[in-house]
C-alpha cells in the first residue's frame, strides 16, 4: 500500500509541476522553484518568532506568505526591466540572506533549518494520513498536492488561451486587450502555492526538478504547447514510477531517483528527439548529403 | 524526396522511444518485489539514532532485533531517508526515537504512526523542568535542546522508558528485560559517577569546553563545565564572522588550552578560530574529536553509548588537564 501512495504522490507532484513548469520554461523562469525553495527561509523564521513553535502549520503559513512575496517581487522586477534570470537571482538570494541573518540573530539555539522544519520527505508520505470524522482518508500529501493539481488544471484550462498568448507574445496579448500583468501574477501565484504545498509534502529537490526537467524534455519533443504539457506530465509521471523502483533496487533516496530518471529521459530526448535530437539531425544531414 | 523520409523515420524513432521506455518499465517492475521472510520470535525494533539502538540492544538482548535508521557518523540534522527505510519502519513492531525535534519533521510522522504501532520518544519521561530551552533574547518557547544523551542521568531515564515499553509489548520476556535493564542501569550509574569524578578532578579555571556546534549543553550542566560553541544548534547554519572573532577573543582572554572538533561536523570553522588565536599570540590545540550527534563505527568501543561517553570524557580530561 505504501508503494502505491508514494508513486501516486510522486505522479501528482509531477503533474502539477509539469503543467506550470511548461509556462515557466517558455517564460525563461524555470529556476523559480529553486528560488522559492530558498526564499521561504525568512518566512519560517518569522513564523517561529511569532508562534514560538516549530509546528508544521505555522511553518507552512510563513512559507506560503514568503512564497507569494517572492514571486510578486520577481514579477515586479521583471516588469520594471530587470532580466528574468537576474530578477529571480536577486530576489531569492536577498530573501534567503535575510533569513540567514534572522536565524543568526534570534534563533541560534534552535534548529531551524528548512530541511528539518519545512521540507517533507516522500518516503514518509504513507504514514502522514489525515482523518475525517474518525475515518482514515489517506495521506495528507495526496490531498494537499491533489488540491494544488486540481486548482492548476482548473485555472489553466479556463484561461488557457490567455496564458498561452501571454507566454509566447506578451505584446500581442496586450494589443488584443488581455490584462497581461494580471495573468503573469496569476501564473506566478499558482506556481508559488503549488510549490510550497509540495515542499511541505515531498521536499525541495522533487519539486524543483519536476518543474524544470520534464517540461524541458517535452519542449524538445514538440512544437505545440498543448502537446508539450501532455508530454511533460507523462514524462514526469513515468519518472516517478521508474524512479521509485530504481530507489527500491538501489536502496536510495526516492525523490533523488525520480529526478535522476527524469534527467535520463531528458538526455534521451536531447539525443533522439525527432525534431531537435542530435542523433536525428546528424542522420538527416547525412541523408541529405547522399541524395 | 527528403520530406516523407523525414516524417516516416520521425515516427519510427518515436515508436522506438516508446518501446524502450516500456521495456525499461517492465524489467524494473518485474524485479521489484523481493519476498520478506517472517521471523515470529524476536520483537522487531527500529531506532532512529545509534545511541538509542545501542540501549535497546543492551536491554532487549536476544529477544529483540534492532535496526538503526541513521548510520554511524551521520548528522541527524542532515539525514536523508532512503527507500529501504520505509521497510524498516513498516516492519518494526516498536519504533524508538529521541524526540524534542531532533529528528525534525519525522517526529510528526512517528506521532501519527502511534495509532498503528508502538512509537516511543525516549525523551518523553524526562522532567521538562530539567531540560534546556531555546529561550534566549527574552523568547518564551517550548522548544527544548534535544541532545539529552550527554547527561548520563537523562539517558538512564530514557533507558527506563525503553525497558517499560519492551516489558509492555512482550510480557513473556519481562523478567529478562528487567534483569538486563537493571544491569545496564547500574553500568550507566557507574559511568555517571566516573564522569563526575574525572571531570571534577580538573582544575577549576580550565573547566571550559569549547566545541564546534552547540550540542554539549546538558554535558556542561551535569558535570559542571562551562560550554562555549562556535556554531548554533543547527549544524546547517554557518558560523558568522562575529562568532569566530568572539570565540577567538574568548579563547585568548581565558587562556584556553584546547578546543574540540566533532565527528559529524566539519572542522573548517574551528580551524579559523585557532588560526585567529595564534595571530593574537595564543596557542590553542585541537584537544581531539568528540562524538556529539552520532556514535563511532559499529564494532569499535566508540560504537556503543558507554564507549562514546568514555571516549569523550577521556579526550576532554586529557586535553584540559
Amino acid at each position: 500500500m505504501s508503494t502505491l501512495w508514494i508513486i501516486l504522490t510522486g505522479a501528482l507532484v509531477a503533474s502539477t509541476c509539469g503543467i506550470v513548469g511548461c509556462f515557466l520554461v517558455l517564460r525563461r523562469m524555470a529556476m523559480i522553484g529553486d528560488a522559492i525553495s530558498h526564499s521561504v527561509l525568512p518566512g519560517i523564521v518569522i513564523a517561529f518568532l511569532i508562534s514560538g513553535s516549530r509546528d508544521s502549520l505555522f511553518m507552512l503559513l510563513g512559507a506560503a506568505v514568503l512564497g507569494l512575496v517572492t514571486v510578486f517581487l520577481i514579477q515586479l522586477f521583471h516588469q520594471s526591466g530587470v532580466q528574468s534570470d537576474a530578477s529571480i537571482g536577486v530576489v531569492f538570494t536577498a530573501l534567503f540572506a535575510v533569513g540567514v541573518v534572522l536565524v543568526s540573530m534570534y534563533t541560534k539555539h534552535i534548529d531551524l533549518d528548512l530541511d528539518c522544519v519545512l521540507y517533507g520527505e516522500i518516503a514518509y508520505v504513507p504514514w502522514n494520513t489525515i482523518q475525517l470524522a474518525g475515518i482514515d482518508i489517506g495521506p495528507k500529501a495526496v490531498w494537499g498536492v491533489g488540491l494544488a493539481l486540481l486548482l492548476t488544471i482548473l485555472l489553466i484550462s479556463v484561461f488557457y488561451k490567455q496564458f498561452k498568448l501571454c507566454s509566447f507574445d506578451p505584446a500581442l496579448a496586450a494589443a488584443v486587450g488581455i490584462p497581461v500583468a494580471l495573468f503573469h501574477y496569476l501564473l506566478m501565484g499558482l506556481v508559488s502555492v503549488s510549490t510550497v504545498a509540495s515542499f511541505e509534502s515531498v521536499g525541495a529537490i522533487l519539486v524543483v526538478g519536476m518543474l524544470v526537467v520534464p517540461p524541458a524534455a517535452a519542449y524538445l519533443l514538440t512544437e505545440r504547447l498543448s502537446r508539450m504539457i501532455v508530454y511533460s506530465v507523462v514524462i514526469g509521471c513515468f519518472s516517478s514510477v521508474l524512479g521509485y523502483y530504481a530507489a527500491h533496487l538501489l536502496d536510495a533516496s526516492i525523490a533523488g531517483c525520480m529526478i535522476s530518471v527524469a534527467g535520463v529521459i531528458f538526455l534521451l530526448a536531447l539525443l533522439f528527439s525527432p525534431g531537435h535530437g542530435i542523433v536525428f539531425r546528424k542522420w538527416n544531414r547525412r541523408q541529405q548529403l547522399s541524395s | 524526396m527528403e520530406f516523407p523520409a523525414n516524417a516516416r523515420s520521425g515516427r519510427r524513432l518515436r515508436r522506438l522511444f516508446a518501446l524502450i521506455c516500456l521495456g525499461c518499465l517492465s524489467i524494473v517492475t518485474a524485479c521489484g518485489n523481493t519476498g520478506a521472510q517472517e521471523d515470529g520470535h524476536a520483537v522487531k525494533v527500529t531506532a532512529t539514532i545509534g545511541m538509542i539502538a545501542d540501549v535497546v540492544r543492551q536491554i532487549g538482548g536476544e529477544h529483540v532485533e534492532v535496526t538503526g535508521l541513521m548510520k554511524a557518523g551521520v548528522d541527524p540534522h542532515l539525514y536523508k531517508a532512503s527507500q529501504g527505510d520505509i521497510r524498516k519502519l513498516d516492519k518494526a513492531d516498536i519504533i524508538f526515537y529521541n524526540g524534542l525535534h531532533l529528528e525534525g519533521k519525522m517526529v510528526e510522522i512517528f506521532e501519527k504512526m502511534a495509532k498503528e504501532k508502538t512509537t516511543v520518544a525516549v525523551s518523553d519521561n524526562i522532567d521538562r523542568a530539567a531540560l534546556r530551552t531555546g529561550a534566549e533574547n527574552g523568547m518564551a518557547n517550548t522548544e527544548y535542546d534535544p541532545h539529552i544523551w550527554f547527561n548520563v542521568q537523562h539517558w538512564m531515564t530514557a533507558a527506563e522508558s525503553i525497558r517499560d515499553t519492551l516489558v509492555g509489548h512482550d510480557p513473556e520476556h519481562a523478567a529478562d528485560y528487567r534483569r538486563n535493564a537493571e544491569a545496564y542501569l547500574e553500568q550507566l550509574q557507574q559511568l555517571h559517577d566516573d564522569v563526575t569524578k574525572r571531570l571534577n578532578a580538573l582544575p577549576e579555571e580550565s573547566r571550559i569546553l569549547v566545541t564546534a556546534h552547540d550540542a554539549f549543553g546538558y554535558f556542561g550542566d551535569a558535570y559542571r563545565l562551562q560550554v562555549k560553541a562556535l556554531q548554533g544548534m543547527s549544524t546547517a547554519s554557518e558560523a558568522g564572522t562575529k562568532d569566530v572573532t568572539d570565540l577567538r577573543d574568548y579563547l585568548v582572554d581565558n587562556k584556553i588550552k584546547a578546543v574540540f572538533i566533532e565527528s559529524s561536523v566539519p572542522r573548517k570553522a574551528i580551524d579559523a578560530v585557532i588560526q585567529g588565536a595564534k595571530q593574537k599570540g595564543h596557542d590553542v590545540v585541537i584537544g581531539g574529536q568528540l562524538f556529539s550527534d552520532a556514535m563511532g563505527e559499529e564494532g569499535t568501543p566508540e560504537g556503543t553509548y558507554i564507549g562514546m561517553v568514555r571516549h569523550n570524557v577521556d579526550t576532554i580530561a586529557a586535553a584540559l588537564k
